[in-house]
């Protein structure tokens, strides 16, 4: 009796098992359409001739497969000027950005000293506080750059007045901000690495420093070898997140804008290029060329996750960014 | 000449440093590159920013003009300008209803993604998508463009005509029946809004041992009384901290109608105004988080010890 009980128990748990397995699947299923359906979106309707659009039979595969999307919003945006102007923004940003975060980091897991805990809830705050409500200040400072105060001691051989350069339209800002730990969001990033190294041993410094080794030598050759999977995380935040940047672009350029900016003048420029065109033929135009230009612009970004994809998701599941 | 003697012998650079100093000294040097930044990048714009909105800008022929002007910024942020006010209580007011569905929709999520089962990698990669492209400005062109133009069936992907009709004819009031619409219609952008909330989520789910559910099983607890007793109080911590990135993150979005106010205000050369919305912005969005940190993290720390 016992016996048959503890078998339809089993019996039923099983049937439990499979009904939860499907609903999942179905609700993952559905999110994931959702998640996916912008990018399917894109792809289907960049590749699409205008016309394709209006036809009902078409919904995702189009009948006829173009480029003529990609080489027009091309000539509208020139496409490789401002894919240059973002790279050589942000590769020099990325790299001194994750560098300098990991240091500072290393400064506050590690070292103790006065007003530590004060300075590091100041890190939280810059963390909270959106760079919107200092744009302006900040824009002045870069236009009426004086080195940290510097050319203003340097005025008196100016005749008093300070000596400043000017450096809007020049990627200067993203390399200096990047260069003291206040770039694109670097407070989160130096909170993270923080986290990961309280994380980890403290034995294999000690050893270091027993054999010698002094604390910048330590960070180099014991922390930075064994940073892996926090540094794959953070990199990739910044490149995207710099990748993406319109808010501070649109501020310290003036006329060659990064690649995320320049997307949202297609439509001013159509507008001018095209005025004798019919409203329609117009909008029709503008939506393909939209759709071709964003997905030149999520495309990099999209390919680099696809690739890095497997380390992010384990890194960040394995070093529990939370701590 | 004795205490001058004692003053001096501390800053003698050639004393022997204590170990503890030197260590002091080299996490000074570990951080002053932030230093650096913090005073020159953050505070002085911070505090200058707050000065702009005390004056009147004006652009003049040798650079920008500053003329003292009080509080008149603020007094007309609140009594002359008609969007403002109501603006501001929009986004607070949304803030309060948006947040707790993200992070019961992330935590939902996190929850199915820890479990283990066939294809895992491949739905977290899809569900971390919207960290890689929701913060750029393509998602704002999409939202328009997806959802606005395009094949028909965009457009009746999150139709509600016909829920309205049902919850209105079951007698829920209106504001009920709207806020359940509305956020049916938002499913795209709640998805799209929970990346890094479902992130944080699934990495703190991670980190609890499994040898606690372990033990909970042995000693007879169901699976609905190990979530409220083990997951919810050890990724309570994490859950303050997914709340605080939703008010920030909803903060900054640019389709937000304060950030709209304030993009705006610069383009027609209100530099003053414009920062004093912001400024007023995020002090009510600082009320906000303290309010939700001072109260949760209280609880959240009373349930994990």
């Amino acid at each position: 009796m016992a016996m048959t009980y503890y078998k339809n128990k089993k019996a039923g748990d099983k049937a439990l098992e499979i009904i939860t397995s499907i609903v999942r699947a179905l609700f993952l299923l559905g999110m994931a359409y959702v998640l996916l359906y912008p990018v399917l979106f894109l792809l289907s309707n960049a590749f699409r001739d205008p016309i394709d659009r209006l036809d009902p039979t078409v919904i995702w595969i189009p009948k006829t497969f173009t480029l003529n999307n990609f080489f027009l919003s091309d000539q509208i945006l020139g496409f490789l000027p401002s894919i240059m102007k973002t790279l050589s923004m942000l590769i020099p940003s990325v790299i001194i950005q994750v560098f300098i975060c990991l240091m500072v980091a290393y400064g506050f897991a590690r070292f103790n000293f006065k007003f530590k805990e004060l300075l590091f809830s100041c890190l939280l705050f810059t963390i909270i506080v959106p760079v919107q409500t200092m744009i302006i200040p900040l824009y002045v400072n870069f236009r009426f750059f004086d080195f940290f105060g510097i050319g203003k001691i340097l005025a008196i051989f100016n005749g008093g007045e300070a000596v400043t350069v000017k450096l809007l339209n020049t990627n200067w800002p993203f390399y200096l901000m990047s260069l003291t730990g206040t770039g694109i969001r670097s407070g989160l990033y130096i909170f993270m690495v923080r986290q990961f190294f309280k994380s980890m041993p403290v034995e294999l410094e000690e050893s270091a420093f027993v054999d010698g080794c002094g604390p910048f030598k330590t960070f180099m050759k014991i922390m930075l070898p064994n940073v892996g999977s926090i540094v794959i995380v953070i990199t990739l935040f910044s490149i995207v997140w710099h990748w993406n940047d319109f808010y501070l672009s649109v501020m310290f350029y003036i006329e060659e804008y990064p690649l995320s900016v320049s997307v949202t003048m297609l439509q001013e420029r159509l507008t001018l290029l095209s005025q004798n065109m019919s409203a329609e033929d117009m909008a029709l135009a503008e939506s393909s060329l939209l759709e071709a230009a964003c997905f030149v612009v999520i495309a990099p970004v999209l390919l680099l996750y696809i690739f890095a994809q497997r380390y992010f998701t384990e890194s960040i599941t394995r070093t529990g960014i939370v701590g | 000449m004795k205490l001058l003697n004692g003053k001096l012998d501390g800053y003698n650079p050639f004393r022997k440093r204590g170990l503890a100093e030197k260590k002091a000294l080299w996490g000074w040097f570990f951080i002053a590159p932030w230093i650096v930044g913090f005073i020159f990048f953050f505070a002085v714009p911070l505090v200058t920013s707050f000065y702009y909105t005390l004056t009147t800008i004006q652009i003049s022929h040798n650079g920008l003009e500053f003329n003292w002007a009080g509080f008149d910024n603020y007094v007309y942020a609140f009594t002359v300008d008609p969007d403002f006010t109501r603006n501001i209580v929009e986004s607070a007011l949304n803030i309060v209803y948006q947040v707790p569905i993200i992070i019961c929709f992330s935590l939902f999520i996190a929850l199915i993604l820890r479990s283990e089962f066939r294809g895992k990698t491949a739905m977290r990669s899809i569900f971390f998508l919207p960290v890689i492209i929701s913060s750029g400005v393509v998602i704002t062109i999409l939202q328009q463009n997806v959802f606005a133009s395009g094949t028909g069936e965009a457009s009746t992907l999150f139709q509600t005509g016909n829920l309205t009709d049902i919850l209105v004819r079951s007698g829920f009031g209106p504001s009920f029946t709207k806020i359940i619409t509305q956020t049916i219609g938002q499913i795209f952008d709640l998805t799209w809004r929970s990346g890094v909330q479902i992130l944080l989520l699934l990495s703190a789910l991670h980190s609890i041992p499994d040898s606690m559910y372990e033990a909970a099983k042995i000693e007879g607890a169901t699976g609905w009384e190990m979530f409220w007793k083990i997951t919810f109080i050890l990724i309570s911590p994490t859950i303050v901290m997914a709340i605080i990135y939703s008010i920030i993150d909803y903060f900054t979005d640019y389709s937000n109608s304060i950030m709209q106010m304030i993009v705006e205000n610069v383009k027609i050369g209100k530099f003053e105004y414009s920062t004093t919305i912001s400024i007023l912005y995020f002090a009510v969005v600082m009320i906000i988080i303290l309010f939700v940190n001072g109260i949760l993290s209280r609880s959240a720390n009373k349930a994990v010890n």
